[in-house]
């Protein structure tokens, strides 16, 4: 990465695009092949891919270790559910503008996080993420207590379906979710690649030797924060829209899947985010597809992606901190 | 009146509770330097070992023993087989800087949290199950009221008392207390001394896992056992390290019983709903006011 960071901004921009297009055109190619439950899984894999980069670029770029995405896609969640309930907006609206909510939830964090390091950070943020849907019982009137708020993304309307064709249900969920997936991927490819991204590692790296270098940590962590928060909850928008928004949808366990996936894939990387996000996703299907002709009991099969994901992490920070797409960043260092 | 009498009841014998899980994070944190967030799940699992015990017919104290035998166990055997690996790889590039080895510890822990939690399920089936007490839970009762303190109230805070009192006894009067307390003081320095680090930080594995183990024990009976009820007492243990100091053992019980006093109270004078909050509340307050903590030390928070 470091390499091609010294790119002219134009070029920089191009790169980025490249990128974008090329993983749509892949995107679209491989659903196209799927049938309809794993079309629906890709979708899934697309919202969280944006989530696990929020922790790409807080974690993997500036060093910044959150527990806490979970309730940040809670964010964008309840206040796309609300804004489509009690607005009747459509969701093309809803989403953008439900980005601004996490974004100001965001800064709070940010203004709180740039005061703490490593640990402390953590266990905040894990805090926060149990605190947070605790609120959706407080005020039940607004947002309906455990029962939650049921949205989806509804049917494409009568252009699509005149240019394109009929989609399915499950096509459609694919395809409402690769153009956000897409956008975040080139605005993260972009910081990556700018001057903003190089500032922010030197933060990662040493603070002192940044603060030196003229770079306010205090302020770029902040602004961290608030992008990381924009891009969690933009996945939490999207991830309420396959059903229901509520406390069970967006647990702690969701925020320690998405680091699971970041650190499983390689958190520093783009492409690690996408392989790691697949990783966790499919693990299911996969382990199913390997064991399906053993009998196992349910309470077994229930546990067992848990299990092996959780495993792999360990073996991961223990053997290969770098994970999967980690080769590739030892070769420019 | 009576609440206020039930609340500070309730708040003595949780805060009791709190205050060794709080302990058992500064055991490590000052043996080791990194905050262990698997601490419950390594509870919750010696914990499911005892209820599994009794149900077998064996008794409450051998089941009793037997978890604090095996908390202690898989506390040393999660430091020797991934925190000590973990430590001496700190040469590669991904933990070159200082805030990734920082953040690394803390991503192994929540592994081996995800792991003991899938394995509990896969072992002890995913449904609450309760867990016995060996004391009454109903009040005294005195001239015909109730009191809101509990037999059970009486055995949580007397057997917390005597472990504390056993760590102290460990900390200043044994020569691998001492040790243990050199290597939290300069770990460097401590290894000139011929101290023996590696041993030192696997025993303090092995004491802050039969401290949670006890505490598991302890919460179970009140609120039942699941692979993951113990999560909620991670949270309140790590507020209470954190209000009382990482680093100080004493800050720890402090903590606890702070923390005890305030669920409980928020409990009984406003909504169990908002105890979360009040939780963040109280974290949140202490980072902004005194980082350190009550009786944290200044450079408490290296990193």
């Amino acid at each position: 990465m470091r390499a091609v960071s010294n790119l002219k901004v134009k070029s920089i921009a191009r790169t980025s695009l490249i990128r974008t297009l090329i993983f749509t055109a892949l995107i679209l190619l491989i659903g196209a092949q799927f049938d309809a439950y794993n079309q629906a899984q890709l979708a899934v894999v697309l919202i969280l891919f944006i989530g696990v980069l929020s922790i790409t670029l807080l974690t993997g770029i500036s060093g910044q270790l959150s527990l806490g995405q979970g309730a940040l896609m809670a964010v964008g969640g309840y206040s796309t559910a609300l804004l489509i309930t009690n607005y009747t907006l459509s969701l093309w609206v809803a989403v953008p503008l439900s980005i601004i909510s996490s974004a100001i939830a965001g800064l709070l964090l940010g203004v709180a996080a740039a005061r703490l390091r490593g640990p402390y950070l953590a266990g905040t943020t894990l805090v926060i993420a149990l605190a947070i849907p605790t609120i959706a019982n407080r005020f039940m009137s607004v947002f309906k207590g455990d029962e939650g708020l049921q949205v989806d993304v509804g049917y494409p309307p009568q252009w699509f379906s005149t240019v394109f064709g009929e989609p399915t249900y499950e096509q459609w969920q694919l395809y409402v979710a690769l153009p956000f997936a897409g956008v975040a991927l080139f605005f993260a490819s972009n910081i990556l690649l700018s001057r903003t991204g190089r500032m922010w590692r030197s933060i990662r790296d040493n603070e002192s030797a940044a603060s030196l270098a003229g770079v306010n940590f205090s302020r770029q962590k902040i602004y961290v924060f608030i992008l990381s928060s924009t891009f969690a909850g933009l996945s939490g928008a999207l991830y309420g829209l396959r059903g229901l928004v509520g406390p069970s949808v967006y647990p702690v366990s969701l925020s320690l899947l998405l680091l699971t996936a970041a650190v499983l894939g390689g958190i520093r990387s783009i492409t690690g985010a996408f392989i790691g996000t697949v990783i966790v996703v499919f693990l299911p299907d996969w382990i199913e597809l390997i064991l399906g002709n053993f009998e196992l009991s349910e309470q077994v099969s229930n546990f067992l992606p848990a299990l092996i994901s959780s495993l792999l992490l360990i073996l991961t920070v223990v053997i290969n901190p770098a994970g999967v797409a980690g080769a590739r960043l030892h070769k420019h260092k | 009146m009576n609440t206020f009498l039930a609340a500070l009841s309730l708040g003595t014998s949780r805060g009791a509770i709190f205050a060794l899980v709080a302990l058992g994070l500064v055991i490590v944190w000052r043996g080791a330097g990194i905050v262990n967030f698997a601490q419950m799940g390594q509870a919750m699992f010696s914990t499911y070992i005892a209820s599994t015990l009794i149900t077998n017919g064996y008794s409450y104290w051998l089941a009793f023993f037997a978890a604090l035998l095996s908390g202690a166990v898989l506390g040393a055997l999660l430091d020797i087989f991934i925190m000590r690996p973990l430590s001496n790889k700190k040469q590669s590039e991904l933990l070159s800087s200082e805030s990734m080895r920082a953040a690394v510890p803390v991503i192994a822990s929540l592994g081996i949290l995800g792991a003991l939690q899938a394995l509990a399920g896969i072992i002890w089936a995913a449904e609450e199950r309760g867990f016995p007490s060996p004391a009454k839970q109903e009040g005294f009762t005195v001239a015909g009221t109730v009191l809101p303190f509990t037999s059970f109230d009486v055995f949580v805070v007397s057997i917390v008392t005597v472990a504390l009192i056993l760590t102290t006894l460990f900390f200043t009067k044994t020569g691998i207390g001492l040790a243990m307390r050199a290597t939290a003081l300069n770990q460097e320095v401590a290894k000139l001394s011929g101290i023996r680090t590696n041993r030192t930080r696997t025993i303090s594995w092995a004491i802050s896992g039969a401290a949670s183990s006890l505490a598991g024990l302890l919460i179970t009976p009140t609120s039942n056992l699941s692979p993951n009820t113990l999560d909620l007492v991670l949270i309140v243990g790590f507020t209470a390290a954190v209000v009382g100091g990482l680093d100080s053992p004493v800050g720890a019980v402090l903590g606890g019983f702070i923390l005890g006093m305030v669920i409980s109270f928020v409990t009984f004078y406003d909504t169990p709903e908002d105890v979360f909050l009040a939780i963040l509340a109280v974290l949140l307050a202490v980072l902004i006011i005194r980082p350190r903590g009550i009786l944290g030390s200044k450079d408490a928070r290296r990193v």
